[in-house]
Parts: C-alpha cells; structure tokens; sequence
C-alpha cells in the first residue's frame, strides 16, 4: 500500500465516530481492507496522535477494559479533507493513464 | 499472546519507555488481542507483520509516539559525539589564545616563515636568543622555548578547531536527518 494511504483511512474510519485500535482495524476489515501483510496501525496511531490528528480519551468498552479511544481533532478533519481531495486527484489522473495503457494494449 | 505483550514490555523498558506510556501501551495492545482471539481473528489481522517481530513493534510503536529517539542508539552516540566536539572546540580555542598571547609577549621582530636555524635549549618561558635568518649576525625572531611552545599551541589550536569543524558536520546532517523522518503525518501518496 502507498505510504500515506492507510494513514488516510484511518482518518476516515475514525470520523465514523470514536473508536479504539482493534475497532479501526474491524472497520478497515468490513470495507475490506485488511492489513495482513501491512505493518501494525499501532505506530501509525501514534504518529497521528502526535501530530494532532487525533484526540484521545481512555472509557470502558462493552464491560472490557479501558480503551484508549481515538477521535479526530480539527486538525485531523482538514487533513482528512485535504488528502481526500488529493487521493481523488491522483486516482482520476492514474485512471486515465491506465485507462490509455488499457485502450493501447486491446487495440 | 501474553508472551508477545511481555517481551513488548521489556522492549520498553530497555528504551526507557515512561512506565504510565508503557502500561497504557501494553495494557491496549493486550485487550485488543484478547478480543480478537475471542471473535477468533488471527494476531496477524491485529498486528500486521509486527506480530513476528515484538522487539521491533514495540520500538516503533514507541518511537511514533515521541516517546523515545527514532533511533535511540544512533542519537546517544550523536549526544555524546556532541560533548566530545564542544569540549574540543573549547580546548582548541584556549591554546590558540594561550599560543596568540606567549607568541604577542615574546614577539620581538618580524617572522621569516621557514627559517628556523638553530634553536638554544633553555628551561622553559625562560627567554634565549634564537638567531634565525640569513645575514650577518642573522635576526632575532624568537626568545627560547616559550616562543616555541606558542607556535605550538597555535598550530594545535588552529588544528584543533580544523578538526572541530570536521567533527560538526556529522553532528548536524544526522539533526536534519531526524527532522526528515520526524515530517510525517499529513497523508503524502507519492
């Protein structure tokens, strides 16, 4: 996976709503992205809490233990915007390129 | 699992990972693999590849969150590195100004650079003549050892400060290469 991009989603599956790490990793599962083979989003948790991105707040999860939940900040809703946009930027133009390799390629 | 979170631990702890950082570190780390062992998910669909290698994981982990130097080994040896070249530099500095001010004490005519004949063994700061030059009679240029000890500690402290440059340089492109590893964050594709 391009770096930057799980960063991304992480982004986005937390602006679903608060969530702890194993629930980011069962959300990105459920729209099928598994990170078997991917490095742990734990690092990547940390590098966005560090960086602002995320707010966190430890609570109780369905009787368990105290979770340490993540929520975006503000920050991290301009990031999501922004890298939004910038993924939808790049996915047209690579697309394209494809797309020209593809009619290239049948012709 | 247990096993896992254990040697994660002392990871952590032999990075010097704060204990309240560590504990909540490992007590995430162990309720998120104990609920995925309970809905039968494999480690692997938690942990990624860092499920082989707890030594690692544990070190990024940590380092992502600021908690200890991306590279902890690397930058004691830059600190101490550093050390060594202040105390360099300021070693350096003092003999090219103790060399400066013996030389501007015992001065007593110009320097023909190179033309040091003879040289009249003396007990030390204890002024000889020393004839230096051509010509009938030559030319006092110096007065015994303490002339010679100034010219010495110039050259080493002029050395020296060369030497301290050099040291710096290493010392400053491994800071910009921390600062290159530390800019991440917004979301970069490319």
């Amino acid at each position: 996976m391009l770096r930057g991009v799980l960063d991304l989603c992480l982004l986005a599956v937390v602006a679903e709503g608060p969530a702890y790490g194993y629930e980011m990793t069962k959300r990105l599962s459920a729209r099928g992205l598994s990170i078997v083979g991917e490095g742990s989003i734990y690092p990547l948790l940390g590098r966005l809490e560090r960086d602002g991105l995320f707010d966190t707040y430890r609570a109780g999860s369905n009787g368990g233990p105290p979770r340490k939940y993540y929520s975006l900040s503000r920050q991290g809703k301009r990031a999501l915007a922004a890298g939004t946009a910038e993924w939808q930027t790049i996915r047209d133009s690579v697309d394209t390129v494809l797309g020209l390799a593809k009619a290239e390629v049948g012709a | 699992m247990s096993e896992f979170v254990s040697d994660c631990r002392k990871e952590w702890r032999r990075l010097c990972v704060p204990d309240a950082v560590a504990n909540e570190m490992a007590s995430d780390l162990a309720a998120d693999l104990a609920e995925a062992e309970a809905e039968g998910v494999a480690p692997e669909e938690v942990l990624g590849n860092g499920i082989f290698d707890a030594r690692a994981f544990a070190a990024s982990w940590a380092a992502a969150r600021g908690v200890v130097p991306s590279t902890p080994r690397t930058w004691r040896e830059i600190r101490r590195r550093g050390w060594m070249t202040v105390a360099g530099a300021s070693v350096s500095v003092l003999a090219a100004l103790a060399g400066l001010a013996l030389l501007s004490h015992r001065h007593a005519a110009s320097v023909a650079p190179g033309m040091l004949r003879r040289f009249i063994a003396g007990p030390l700061f204890v002024p000889r003549p020393l004839v230096i030059g051509p010509g009938p009679g030559g030319v006092l240029l110096m007065n015994g050892r303490s002339d010679l000890l100034g010219l010495i500690l110039l050259i080493v402290g002029l050395g020296g400060s060369c030497l301290t440059l050099w040291l710096w340089h290493p010392w400053t492109s491994a800071r910009r290469r921390s600062a290159t590893e530390d800019n991440a964050g917004i979301p970069s594709y490319l």
